[in-house]
């Protein structure tokens, strides 16, 4: 079955700018209350030698989410969704990453149409933070 | 949620397909609201995602003085959460191996609410020398 989404079509490009204040709002959500990587500096310093608190992959994968679902609309992308992002580079406060993405492959499975799309984070520097795909099955 | 007794994290010690168990707990309306307003999408509708259901499931069992960079995410939606369901996630590990030779170490947890809604389906691919990667990000030093 084909789907009405064109080879090559392009998802809505998301521009986020990231703060520290954000990073710990995201981790707030969290049930256990505990210090990381990404709320506590000192303890990212000890672990990974940075100077800063980095922001967990998550929220790249919630950007390319919304990307995503803005594409598919939510009633494909929220049941039938996924995300597979590697991540290349740390993201911090103070950065402003960029999500973009192209439709790369289309086939036919028993619900519709497999749609997978390329995605990737870039910072501001235009480095690639992170790599990966969606995917959506379209009726 | 009440601290069990930890155990202390080995990473020869964990086993591929070594059960992490289940926890419970109710997403509030504050946690969507405090989700969607980090990641400035009114929208969005996996608060699921900061929750971080297989990192936690991890976390629950193992004291892990390491720590671990997450080198990627695979996170599959199947429904979102409703604020004031009680969700119930259960963790296993999935993998581990070596690459480059850096130990990594894969986590995975399913998510239900408690109408038995199939929610969510997350992996984490943790590279558990975290200091190897923050060479790697500054080189200088």
């Amino acid at each position: 079955m084909a789907s009405s989404i064109l080879d090559n079509a392009t998802i809505p490009t998301l521009t986020k700018s990231i703060t520290q204040d954000s990073i710990d709002q995201f981790e707030s959500c969290g049930i256990l209350d505990r210090q990381n990587i990404h709320n506590d500096p000192e303890l990212a310093a000890q672990r990974l030698g940075t100077t800063y608190a980095i922001a967990s992959g998550r929220m790249s994968i919630t950007f390319a989410a919304e990307a995503l679902r803005k594409f598919f609309g939510p009633e494909v992308f929220n049941h039938t969704g996924s995300v597979n992002l590697k991540f290349l580079r740390p993201v911090k406060g103070g950065d402003t990453i960029t999500v973009s993405g192209s439709v790369i492959q289309q086939d036919a499975v028993e619900q519709g149409t497999q749609v997978t799309v390329q995605v990737q984070c870039h910072n501001q520097n235009g480095d690639t933070t992170a790599v990966g795909q969606g995917v959506a099955i379209v009726a | 949620m009440a601290d069990a007794e930890l155990k202390p994290f080995n990473y020869d010690d964990i086993e591929i397909g070594e059960e992490l168990g289940s926890y419970e707990y109710v997403l509030t309306q504050e946690m969507l609201d405090t989700f969607r307003a980090s990641v400035e999408d009114p929208d969005a509708s996996f608060p699921t995602l900061a929750v971080k259901h297989d990192a936690t499931a991890f976390n629950m069992v193992y004291d892990d003085q390491t720590g671990g960079v997450n080198a990627g995410n695979e996170v599959e939606f199947f429904n979102p959460p409703i604020p004031g369901k009680r969700i119930k996630v259960t963790g296993r590990i999935h993998d581990k191996y070596l690459r480059r030779d850096k130990p990594y170490m894969v986590i995975e947890a399913t998510a239900e609410d408690e109408d038995g809604r199939l929610l969510e389906k997350l992996r984490t691919y943790q590279m558990k020398k975290p200091d190897e990667v923050g060479k790697k990000w500054h080189p200088q030093s």
